[in-house]
């Protein structure tokens, strides 16, 4: 094997790469946590029935709630996958440094939220009849940020959860608080792009929420891996 | 060491009765809210007895994933606990205070919100704790309470955006009011390291026998105390009866709490030695 491969990058980008494989082949994530969004959608605009003007004020919401719930439950999946054939254990045991299985489990996730998530938005504009007041480049970079901002904390605490007695439940309990300072500024952010007002604190905040807890994150993920 | 714990339960105990005396009795009505603003000197006194409490349990979070020792892991996890009972009696005091002077339990406000979040995110810490598999309870259980920790900061600044009725840091004129909420201050931090103390000794001998049973009998006895206890304060009432209620109130339910926490804990600590003695033999 060369060299560039043994780098951390290398290897990041090989887990990454494997992950993608991995769902292309199966695609049981995915089509789940896709046709999963569109239930949301759906449930959403009977429970609440909005007018297209009272549907501007909640649809932030109701977008980050969709996104949220459907990223819980591919994270789930993401490390079950590992835990067959002790795949995981091998992981423990291989020299490779921690942080790049992490970051691909981050990356591949990231990629898996984005592609949903771009084919979720039309939905949404079309369900909900949206028109946007303020710059929708502005969107591309909440949802960036957003679905960092979910993915960092939710690989790491789904790492966590996989290793406890009630598996799939742990997850939600510990990602939904931990993740309440950042859904409020996805909401708050998306709200003001739609009403026509300047964001600015709210995405400066998730921004540097993405920073502390890539680094937080980054620093504890081998500890917790290797907690016995 | 028994000694030690006597003595200091004892000053506890002699300046959480000061305190109580001062600001039931001594500290002057305050002139809108009447009798019930008195709720306020065991509401903040809590308060930040629940905040020292969580900077603990950082701070020996942090210890235990560099040194390892067990006795830090026993000390977050007390600290952690008895956070919860302070932020708990935080919460209960200022709702009971928010009934009178609001009219209405609860607001989304943004000292609510944030002190809500913080309850729920130390109790998601508890839940890992009770949940994850005996070898690996440490480690996560210290790494989630540093990342807890960091989410503090974010959770006041995504919420200063919110509408706010909370009363401002108040500044107390009267220089009896200072008094009391000075001594009430003191007490209540007593009385916080008094109970960490208790509960740090109680999960050294559980890390010791390696078992944890909680009777959750006692939650639910807790729970149907509580219930009843919101129609007390539904009675309709003259006003200086209504200020009254509210504070006693306040300060029953402030006990109601600790004391039950504390019986909750005598229970442990009853069941830890019959496991140990059947251990031994």
């Amino acid at each position: 094997m060369s060299n560039a491969a043994n780098s951390i990058a290398g290897l990041t980008w090989a887990n990454v790469v494997k992950d993608v494989r991995l769902e292309w082949r199966s695609r049981d994530v995915f089509n789940s946590m896709l046709f999963f969004a569109l239930l949301v959608v759906v449930i959403f605009s009977f429970a609440f029935d909005p007018t297209a003007e009272e549907s501007r004020e909640i649809v932030g919401g109701l977008i980050w709630v969709a996104f949220l719930f459907s990223t819980v439950t591919a994270l789930n999946q993401s490390w079950a996958r590992e835990l067959r054939n002790g795949v995981l254990d091998a992981y423990r045991v291989s020299p490779a440094p921690a942080e790049a299985l992490f970051f691909g489990k981050c990356i591949g996730n990231f990629i898996f939220v984005t592609v949903l998530e771009c084919l979720m938005a039309p939905l949404f504009v079309v369900f909900y009849n949206l028109t946007f007041a303020g710059p929708a480049w502005q969107m591309v970079v909440i949802l960036v940020l957003g679905t960092w901002a979910l993915v960092i904390n939710g690989t790491f605490f789904a790492v966590m959860s996989i290793r406890t007695r009630n598996r799939e439940l742990m997850l939600p309990l510990l990602l939904l608080p931990i993740s309440i300072p950042a859904i409020m500024s996805m909401v708050q952010s998306t709200r003001a792009v739609l009403n026509g007002t300047t964001p600015g604190g709210h995405i400066k905040l998730l921004a540097g929420y993405c920073v502390v807890f890539t680094t937080a994150c980054y620093l504890l993920f081998e500890t917790v891996l290797n907690a016995e | 060491m028994k000694n030690a714990f006597i003595f200091f339960s004892a000053i506890t105990l002699a300046l959480l009765c000061y305190g109580t005396y001062q600001g039931l009795v001594v500290a002057p009505r305050e002139e809108t809210m009447g009798d019930a603003q008195r709720i306020f000197y065991y509401h903040v006194p809590s308060a930040t007895a629940a905040y020292s409490l969580f900077f603990v349990n950082f701070v020996a979070s942090i210890v235990y994933l560099w040194k390892r020792s067990a006795r830090a892991d026993a000390w977050a996890m007390a600290a952690a606990e008895v956070g919860i009972v302070f932020a708990t009696a935080t919460l209960t005091l200022g709702m009971i205070w928010a009934r009178y002077a609001w009219g209405h339990w609860w607001a989304w406000d943004m000292r609510l919100t944030t002190f809500l979040i913080l309850w729920l995110l130390y109790v998601s810490y508890l839940v890992l704790r009770r949940s994850s598999e005996a070898g690996s309870t440490y480690v996560m259980s210290a790494a989630l309470a540093v990342v807890v920790f960091l989410d503090v900061p974010f959770n006041y600044m995504a919420n200063r955006w919110f509408r706010t009725n909370h009363p401002q840091p108040v500044t107390l004129d009267d220089p009896r009011m200072k008094f009391a909420l000075m001594t009430t201050m003191i007490a209540f931090l007593a009385f916080a390291a008094l109970i960490v103390w208790f509960r740090y000794d109680i999960e050294r001998a559980v890390q010791k026998v390696a078992a944890t049973h909680i009777r959750k009998a006692t939650r639910s006895v807790m729970a149907s105390i509580a219930a009843p206890a919101v129609l007390f304060f539904q009675l309709p009432e003259l006003e200086i009866h209504r200020q009254r209620t509210f504070m006693y109130g306040g300060y029953i339910a402030a006990w109601v709490i600790y004391l039950g926490y504390l019986l909750l804990l005598m229970m442990k600590r009853s069941n830890l030695k019959k496991e140990a003695s059947e251990l031994a033999r």
